[in-house]
């Protein structure tokens, strides 16, 4: 079997409200996939409902990481296993560096009693924060405070780079962003494509994938996919609108 | 009191003429009234360690020399009713003078159709006895002037009563004028407003001397705002110098009410001041703002709680001072969260500027939190006029004066902004300059 | 009790341990002349001390308890049930081989001599009410600095002690620092030299072992003209079923230029009453920065001050509180300006945990005709569980010319957001807490020596174990 990140039969409640309704989806590993949808449709709850948050309930269904089940696990224990989730809305966190919010993040990944190598931990953290354009002034700042929105996105791709996770889903990276920053923040995951990773790249716009080219595209709407096909599905989707989507969805239900 | 047995008599003789005074007054009242009289009597005076009379001068609190029984209408009723125009249009006013109703403009007849009730509380105590007896002093006394709220109860005949039933909106203000007039006589301004669901009303009261006699005030608002109802309650201050004032504040904010409480404050020798928000439903709003001009050797004594009792509520206090001369403020202020009253955000700001090197400002700003997902802050400054901000005005030709007013004006326009009535806006900008040219 | 290495992990029960009691020297229980006239005996003390300490126990004896502002748990002191003076003998040794044997392995179990050899000028280990040890790095002793218990400096010097002693805090300052004064013993006392800069810190350690018992040292600190110096205390007691009381009398003299930087890491256990007085009166020009952590006791009160004496005089009072089940950390700041251009800093950061409570108290005094003052003060609290509390309660009164003073005080939470986005990135629940609460006293630790911060990161951390869910 190959490796992937698969979610099948996904059923996830906020409160008494259904929100993801018996999804599925296979991202084999070294592939990057799109969802794309209107707002309101449960991307970013699949997004937050994969990585644990206690607010979203999985009802039924699973996910796997590599075949391994990982809705029994905590948040961390997700993310340990792989799952690397970048926000939406990062959040901000006072008096805690940037440096030391990874170096935790990196040391908790660490067999116990094992202690990072401080110095070969700056200079990638260095190199990686000059590829994104970050200001390694920033290394002591503390994290997402009083970052500008590009900032914060940049942020949260320096550590999907540092945390070397299996498996990425970006949610709304685009969001907030002039075309520089989507540019910067662009070229870094495109870095980090390739075999070890799959991605899912959760979007509102056709823009990001003209630089975040997918594999893949997928179209939500309430709680499911309603569509799937290749990366010109993004410009069909573009140019025909979000309506195009709801009578796919209506004729089919 | 103890150090005046002789007072003791004369009062408790003053009480009894008081008593019999009273004509038709409903029975509850007698005994209510007989019941401050006894609490007042039986209570001490502040004392050295009360935390609630901290910096404050305990040592003109005398009421020796006031009578409470004297029973005078002052002779110049139409110069005063002339006087008491402060706002440009009413829903109604009420002038008294010396705790007697010299004016009474009453509610329109659509207002009362709908059950408004706008009465001088000396009717309503007859008219609307069941109406008195829910809501007449249960707003609880915890700031310090316990014994002086008793008092009050004890001697007052008059004051407002506004009742606005559900669902009723009335835009124009309705106004209350309280004049003092004779030596040593004492008043008891009472403002009690009901505002049943979803209603909306705003308030205006004034207290006034006319002559510069010695007087003791001391009044007492109590708003209840109902569920999604809105009050604005502005007072205005400016007794005469020789006056010792107290007055006591208070408002139960309900479910997703809002409540604001203005004071303007310019008057009384020494002036004791205490405001209690009570916000006791969830999704309430209270502001408590005020300004206070201080002279000669004026003390303004204010004490402030802002209690959260409900979560998701907000409340907000702005309490600015500018001193003179030899005068001295106490700014005392505590923010109070219950355990439930999670999701509160409560903000308190006290800013002190010292207009002379002898003036004192005081400020004790206090938090006692106990739920843990609220945002509360309070902060508090103290400072004179930046010398460069005098330089700049001088290097643009502006008289020293005039640069002081100037900045003044800046400094109280947080709050005077608040005032929506233009007349009473320009009135009240009008006192401020006249007694700071003073 | 931990079992005995000579390697235990700096921690909250690191302290809890004690040995059997072997005093020489022990006033019984209770206090009266009695007791005051067994300690100056014991002493042999000069009848000025004996007078002094009868005069402090008549005011302790008629001050109220200070209940009408603070909390009622002090009536929970049975001054009738304490000890008030246990030891084992009268001078402190000058070498680690002279202490008895169970002193010395209570020092080193925590990790005393291994820090004197590392980093300090001097040290002194006072075990319950004397000094077991007291010794000074000889480079420092040359140049005239001294550093002694307070009752060796007491015989020693008594033209200095006497000058200063009780000047700073007079005995009827309040009801605790009178029972201080009645009963005094040990602590440290400390004489710099003008123009001396002591470039290493000076420690001193106490250790409470007996139960029951009340630990009333004096510290008396002279810093001369020009001169700096930096001392740092440290504590622990056993965790016993009774209440211990601990309250000490804390003077410090800055003269014109003078630098004295006074660091305290509380780490009591819980069930110790820390009732502190600490003072300081800066002259012309000095600088003195009260460095101030209490993590440990039942609850503490305790407001560092600074009379600002002399003209351009400094005060700073940097302070970190944590507040777990069952603890009040009461304590605050107090900043009386007496000069012109004279400024003050107060920085407070509390954190309440599960049931714990932490109240800032704070006065600050500008009078009449000064010129030129300011103040700022900040305090911010962190508020854990939902059924944590912290009250802010300060007082500012300002007069004069040209003085500004500003308070600002914010009370703030961890959220659940920020948890979640700190474990979705591979932290666990209690890691990510210990991080953002280690992150919300950064801005103040930073400004502490290393050895200090480094200890009160790790304190921290053991105290948010457990504290979330």
């Amino acid at each position: 079997m190959r490796a992937s990140l698969e979610i099948k039969n996904l059923n996830v409640m906020i409160g008494d409200k259904q929100i993801i309704k018996d999804f599925s989806l296979t991202i084999p590993k070294s592939e990057v996939h799109a969802i794309m949808g209107p707002n309101g449709t449960g991307k970013s709850t699949l997004a937050k409902a994969l990585a644990g948050h206690p607010d979203y309930e999985i009802t039924s269904g699973d996910a796997l990481i590599d075949g391994e089940s990982i809705i029994n696990l905590e948040v961390d224990e997700r993310s340990r296993a792989g799952l690397f989730l970048a926000f939406q809305y990062p959040m901000e966190i006072p008096g805690v560096s940037i440096a030391n919010f990874i170096r935790a993040a990196r040391n908790a990944r660490l067999p116990e009693g094992e202690d990072l190598d401080a110095p070969a931990y700056y200079k990638e953290l260095y190199e990686k924060m000059d590829r994104l354009k970050i200001d390694r002034k920033f290394t002591s700042r503390s994290i997402n405070e009083g970052f500008s929105g590009g900032e914060k996105k940049r942020c949260e791709i320096l550590q999907l780079a540092m945390l070397n996770p299996k498996y990425a889903i970006l949610d709304e990276t685009d969001s907030g962003l002039d075309i520089d920053a989507l540019k910067i923040v662009s070229e870094g995951v495109n870095a980090l494509r390739g075999p070890e990773l799959g991605a899912l790249v959760i979007t509102h716009y056709q823009r990001l994938l003209d630089y975040i080219v997918p594999d893949k595209v997928h179209v939500m709407y309430d709680g499911r996919i309603v569509k799937s096909g290749d990366k010109s599905l993004a410009l069909e989707l573009e140019s025909k609108g979000y309506d195009w989507i709801k009578e796919i969805a209506e004729n089919a239900a | 009191m103890e150090a005046e047995a002789g007072f003791d008599e004369s009062i408790r003789y003053a009480f009894q003429n008081h008593m019999d005074s009273l004509n038709t007054v409903p029975k509850w009242w007698r005994e209510f009234k007989t019941n401050a009289f006894d609490s007042y009597a039986n209570m001490p005076m502040p004392r050295r360690n009360d935390e609630n009379w901290r910096f404050a001068n305990r040592n003109n609190l005398s009421l020796g020399k006031f009578q409470f029984d004297r029973d005078t209408v002052s002779p110049n009723v139409s110069s005063l009713v002339e006087k008491s125009r402060f706002t440009g249009t009413q829903a109604g006013g009420f002038v008294i003078a010396d705790n007697k109703i010299v004016q009474a403009n009453r509610a329109p007849k659509e207002l009362t159709d709908q059950g408004v009730i706008w009465s001088p509380l000396s009717e309503a105590i007859v008219e609307h006895s069941d109406l008195l007896r829910d809501y007449f002093m249960k707003q609880g006394i915890d700031l310090g002037s316990e014994k002086f709220a008793h008092i009050h109860s004890a001697f007052v005949t008059n004051g407002v009563l506004l009742y606005i039933p559900k669902g009723i909106e009335v835009e124009a203000p309705f106004c209350s004028y309280n004049w003092s007039t004779s030596e040593n006589g004492s008043m008891f301004p009472h403002t009690l407003v009901i505002a049943e669901a979803n209603a909306k009303a705003s308030v205006v009261e004034a207290q006034l001397s006319e002559g510069e006699q010695s007087v003791f005030s001391c009044g007492v608002t109590h708003l209840f705002a109902g569920v999604g109802s809105e009050l604005n309650y502005t007072l205005i201050q400016n007794l005469n110098e020789n006056t010792l004032g107290f007055q006591i504040n208070s408002n139960i904010a309900g479910k997703d009410s809002t409540v604001s409480m203005n004071s303007i404050i310019l008057g009384c020798g020494h002036y004791r001041s205490e405001t209690h928000g009570q916000i006791k439903g969830s999704g309430a709003h209270v502001d408590m703002r005020s300004m206070a001009l201080a002279n000669a050797a004026q003390e303004i004594d204010q004490r402030t709680l802002q209690t959260h009792s409900a979560p998701h509520t907000t409340s907000n206090l702005l309490f600015k001072n500018a001193l003179k001369e030899n005068s001295k403020s106490i700014f005392s202020g505590l923010i109070k969260v219950d355990e439930v009253a999670q999701q509160t955000d409560a903000y308190q700001t006290n800013r002190n500027l010292l207009l002379s090197n002898t003036a004192e400002a005081n400020s004790l700003p206090g938090l006692e939190i106990e739920a843990n997902d609220v945002k509360c802050s309070h902060g508090a400054t103290t400072s004179e006029i930046q010398e460069e901000e005098i330089f700049y005005m001088l290097a643009r030709g502006i008289p020293k004066d005039t640069a002081e007013e100037l900045i003044l004006y800046g400094f109280f326009e947080e709050i005077l902004e608040n005032i929506v009535d233009e007349k009473l806006s320009d009135c009240t900008r009008q006192l401020i300059r006249k007694k700071f040219g003073s | 009790m931990t079992t005995a290495t000579h390697n235990i992990e700096i921690d909250r029960d690191k302290g809890d341990f004690k040995y059997a009691e072997t005093h020489k020297f022990d006033a019984g229980v209770g206090l009266n002349e009695g007791t005051v006239d067994y300690i100056s005996d014991v002493k042999g003390e000069d009848d000025w001390i004996r007078d002094f300490r009868k005069r402090a126990l008549k005011v302790f004896q008629d001050k109220p308890m200070p209940t009408h502002w603070a909390t009622k748990d002090l009536e929970n002191i049975d001054f009738n049930k304490i000890r008030y003076y246990l030891a084992g003998d009268q001078r402190a040794k000058k070498s680690w081989d002279d202490v008895p044997d169970e002193v010395k392995e209570t020092f080193e179990r925590l990790g005393i001599p291994e820090n004197e050899r590392k980093f300090l000028a001097g040290v002194e280990a006072q075990f319950d009410s004397e000094a077991a040890y007291s010794n000074i790095k000889e480079a420092v002793a040359k140049d005239g600095v001294i550093f002694m218990g307070s009752t060796d400096g007491l015989m020693e010097h008594p033209e200095i002690f006497k000058k200063w002693f009780g000047k700073v805090i007079p005995t009827a300052d309040n009801k605790y620092a009178a029972l201080n004064s009645a009963v005094f013993s040990g602590g440290s006392f400390i004489y710099v030299p003008p123009g001396v800069k002591v470039s290493h810190p000076l420690q001193a350690y106490f250790r409470i072992n007996a139960e029951n018992f009340g630990q009333f040292e004096r510290t008396l600190i002279i810093a001369d003209e020009g001169s700096e110096v930096t001392y740092m205390e440290g504590c622990t007691a056993p965790k016993f079923d009774t209440a211990t009381l601990h309250s000490a009398v804390v003077e410090l003299v800055a003269m014109p230029g003078a630098k004295i930087e006074y660091i305290t890491v509380q780490n009591w256990s819980s069930n110790v009453f820390n009732l502190v007085t600490k003072r300081a009166i800066a002259h012309e020009g000095s600088v003195v920065k009260w460095i101030d952590c209490n993590i440990g006791s039942r609850l503490t009160m305790k407001y560092p001050g600074v009379i600002l004496k002399g003209r351009k005089a400094r005060g700073e009072v940097l302070s970190i509180a944590l507040a777990n089940d069952d603890q009040h950390q009461d304590t605050g700041a107090k900043m009386i300006h007496a000069a012109d251009d004279t400024t003050s800093n107060v920085i407070s950061k509390s954190i309440s945990v599960g049931k714990g409570r932490s109240t800032y108290r704070g006065q600050v005094r500008i009078p009449k005709h000064l010129k030129g003052c300011k103040n700022n003060t900040e305090c911010d609290a962190l508020l854990i569980n939902s059924d944590s509390r912290t009250d802010t309660y300060p007082a500012i009164t300002v007069r004069g010319d040209q003085n500004y003073v500003q308070h600002e005080a914010s009370v703030s939470k961890v959220s659940a957001e920020q948890i979640f986005y700190m474990q979705q990135r591979g932290l666990s629940e209690a890691d990510a807490m210990s991080l953002s609460v280690n992150g919300f006293v950064n801005d103040l630790t930073r400004q502490f020596p290393m050895e200090y911060s480094v200890e009160l990161k790790r304190l921290i951390e053991l105290e948010m174990e457990g504290s979330v869910g």
